[in-house]
Order: C-alpha cells, then structure tokens, then sequence
C-alpha cells in the first residue's frame, strides 16, 4: 500500500508538472518580452497538435477490437453527432453508450474481460480430456474453435491444468498443435496460479500483458 | 499598456460573474458528467486504493480529460512514472498553444492569480476565454477568473463523485459485476480524442479557406 501511495503520488506530480508546465510554456518562453509570437509557432502548434491527437486515436483504437468494425461503428457517430451538434457532451455520450451496449449485446468482448481471460482460461485439460470452455473437445476441435473466434495469432494461449506434470506429454503435443495453426504464444497453468493471480487484485483487470491472453470476438465466452 | 483600468463598479462585477455563469453551464454539463465516468474509470479499474482521495487530487492538480482518462490503464498496469510523464507530455502537447492567444490579454496579471487561470487553461476554458467580448482588461479578467474557478468546480466535483460513488459501490456490490457494468466506458477517451480531432479539423479547413 505505501508504494501504491508514493507511486499515485508520482503519478499526480508527473501529471501536474506536465500540464501547467504545458500550459504556461508560452508564458514563460515570452515572458518579460513585448515580441509578438512568430507566425511559425502558431503555424506549428496548428499541424502538429492534430497530428499528435491522430496518432492517440489509432493508438487507443489499438487496444479495442479493432479487427471488428465495431468500434468504428461508435467512432463514426462520435464523429457525425459532432459534426451535427457540435456539442462534445452529446457526441462523446452517444458514441460511448452505443459503444457499451454493443458490448453488452456481446458484439465484443470488453477490454477487462479479455484480461480477465487470463484468470479463467478457455481451454482446460482435464483427466477426462480437453475441455474448451465447458465443452470437452478434440485438441483439433480446441484450435479450430480459436480460430473460429478470431483470437488473434500473437495471443497468449493459456491453457489450465491442474498438475503440470500429469499432463506434460499431452500437453507438448497440443501446443505443438497450436503453434502449428500460428499460435506459437501458449503457456501452462495451474490452477493455483490462476486463481491466485485473480486474487490478487480482485477489483482489477490482471496485470501487465501488451496482448490481451486469449482474446474470445464474441460474448459468447463471459465466464463468470 | 496600462494595467491601471478603473476597478469595476460592483454592478459590473456580478453582471460580469452573471454572465460566466451562463456561459459555464454547457461545461457544467460536461465536465460533471465526463468527470463523474473518469472518477468511475479510476475508482473501478485502475486498482488503488483510497480511489476517492485520488480522484480529488487528480481532478484538482491536473485539470485536463485527456490525462485523468489516459491515466487509467496504465496505472491498472503500474507501468513506471516516467513512461506516464511521456504519455501525459504527448496526450497534452496541445495546451502549449494555447497560451500564445491569451499572451497580450493576460500581460500584467498577478502571479497567482496567472497561475490559477495557467493551471485551468483546458480546451472548454481556451475555447470561452478566447470567444469573451469583453474589452476592459479588467472585466475580462474577472471573467476568465469565474470561467476558471466554475470550470474547476465543476470538474472536481464531477471526478470525486464518481471515484467516490464507486467506493461506496464496492463494499455494497460485487467488484466483478461493477467492472462489467461499466464495461466500454473506456470508449470514452476515444470519442473525446475524436471529438477534439474533429474540432481541429473543422479549424483547419476554416482557416483554410
């Protein structure tokens, strides 16, 4: 908790050093100056600030499904709202709660409940077999039904066990499977690691992962 | 330029305040409502605890959508300080343009009370500060000042109350159904980025012509 505190309060230093500093840049590149500002900076700050504000929609879009059309589909009425209204309030609503009942609808899979994917893997090996999801599938059944969903190739493949050893032949020879089909990302766990990484965090998503693990397209796979 | 303008007649003042007011209530409506989801984004995703506490400081340091929205995820992350400062630097690169238009209408004006309009120079405040008629350097003062200290208001109430409304949520309510009710709230960074986007680009093609 101490390191949480000190870390938040970085986090707020940082972030108000930042924008004041950002803001009162002008300020204090003219001060004590009765120079008027050259019409190269205006000119500069016009391009580049759209450009930078660009490259940060392409960048959030890349942590959306952005392989579905979705989330394009919420950007356009954000766009066309505002362009109609021109009020942010209105735009910014409209496209965010069309945005959350497609997701509730389960045209896709939110954010936090990719990585909760994490915590509840789709596949399981069990004694009886291999189950994806609550279904006991062929191991082939198991790749195709990735595929099926559109998890994308650089996913992590987690796949529960409940003994590493008990399974470690059966085991090489799924993941041989998997990596056949281009899914060369896949891991071992058990369940102990599983439920212990949810437990630790229990309010938020779990941890760190540029890839969310295993990536279901549709709602279908809302594990509770 | 001479800063010694005649002070207001008390008249002034309130019709001077009167009318920021008015022309704050569509950022009321905004800032408490976009505020009150960056609370609940915080409070519900970014995984700290005392999230009330925070959102304060965060809304009241750091008065700036883009940062309180862009800081969730990567603080759920805990990816380091630094790589924050980058992301706070670039999501908030505009903001350095925006003084150069109140350079000459804020020349003269104490310290921290330029500090104060400084630190509230958000794109609602540039976009009412720059489109005010009044002419006196001294009304125009007051009114950048009430814009700002509305505005502020606004906002921090809006991000406190949401973190808060979380935490009261918490204790009542499973955290797994809480995250999955706000489920796509996270969509609105990317509207407000495609919002901001598409006022520069309107700009641009006026400007254009």
């Amino acid at each position: 908790m101490g390191s949480d505190f000190l870390y938040m309060l970085g986090v707020v230093a940082v972030g108000w050093a930042i924008t004041v500093g950002m803001r009162s840049l002008p300020f204090l590149i003219f001060a004590g100056r009765r120079r008027d500002i050259p019409q190269q900076v205006e000119r500069f700050g016009a391009v580049v600030s759209p450009v930078i504000i660009a490259a940060l929609i392409v960048y959030s879009y890349s942590g959306l499904q952005w392989r579905t059309a979705w989330p394009y589909l919420a950007g356009a009425l954000t766009v066309a709202v505002h362009l109609w209204k021109g009020s942010p309030l209105a735009s910014i609503t409209a496209g965010t709660v069309l945005y959350m009942c497609l997701v509730s609808c389960g045209c896709m899979t939110a954010e936090s409940e990719m990585e909760y994917g994490m915590a509840h893997p789709l596949i399981q090996m069990t004694e009886k077999g291999m189950k994806f999801q609550d279904r006991y599938v062929t191991p082939q059944q198991a790749v195709k039904e990735l595929e099926r969903r559109r998890v994308p190739h650089d996913a992590t493949i987690h796949i529960l066990v409940d003994d590493e050893n008990a399974y470690r032949r059966a085991s090489l020879v799924f993941r041989g499977m998997l990596a056949k089909a281009g899914y060369t990302r896949s891991v071992l766990i058990t369940e102990k690691r599983a439920s212990s990484s949810s437990a630790i965090q229990p309010d938020t998503p779990t941890p760190p992962n540029q890839h969310p693990p295993t990536a279901p397209h549709d709602g279908g796979s809302r594990q509770k | 330029m001479s800063r010694k303008s005649s002070p207001l007649a008390p008249r002034e003042r309130r019709a001077v305040v009167r009318r920021a007011f008015f022309d704050s209530i569509p950022v009321l409506m905004g800032y408490t409502t976009m505020g009150f989801v960056a609370g609940v984004l915080l409070a519900a995703r970014a995984g700290i605890s005392h999230a009330t506490l925070w959102g304060f400081l965060t809304s009241a340091l750091c008065v700036s959508g883009t940062y309180s929205f862009a800081i969730v995820q990567p603080v759920a992350e805990r990816v380091p300080v630094a790589v924050i400062a980058l992301m706070v630097a670039s999501v908030n690169f505009r903001y350095a343009f925006y003084g150069f238009t109140m350079l000459g209408k804020w020349k003269g004006v104490p310290f921290l009370r330029k500090l104060f309009l400084v630190h509230m120079l958000t794109d609602e405040n540039y976009a009412l500060e720059s489109a005010c008629r009044y002419r006196s350097p001294a009304a125009h003062l007051l009114y950048c000042l009430s814009v700002s200290a509305m505005n502020f208001l606004y906002w921090v109430s809006g991000v406190t109350a949401g973190a808060f409304a979380v935490a009261v949520l918490q204790g009542a309510m499973d955290p797994d159904l809480l995250r999955r009710r706000t489920n796509g709230m996270e969509f609105a960074m990317v509207a407000l980025f495609l919002v901001i986007f598409t006022d520069q680009m309107k700009g641009f093609l006026k400007n254009g012509k």
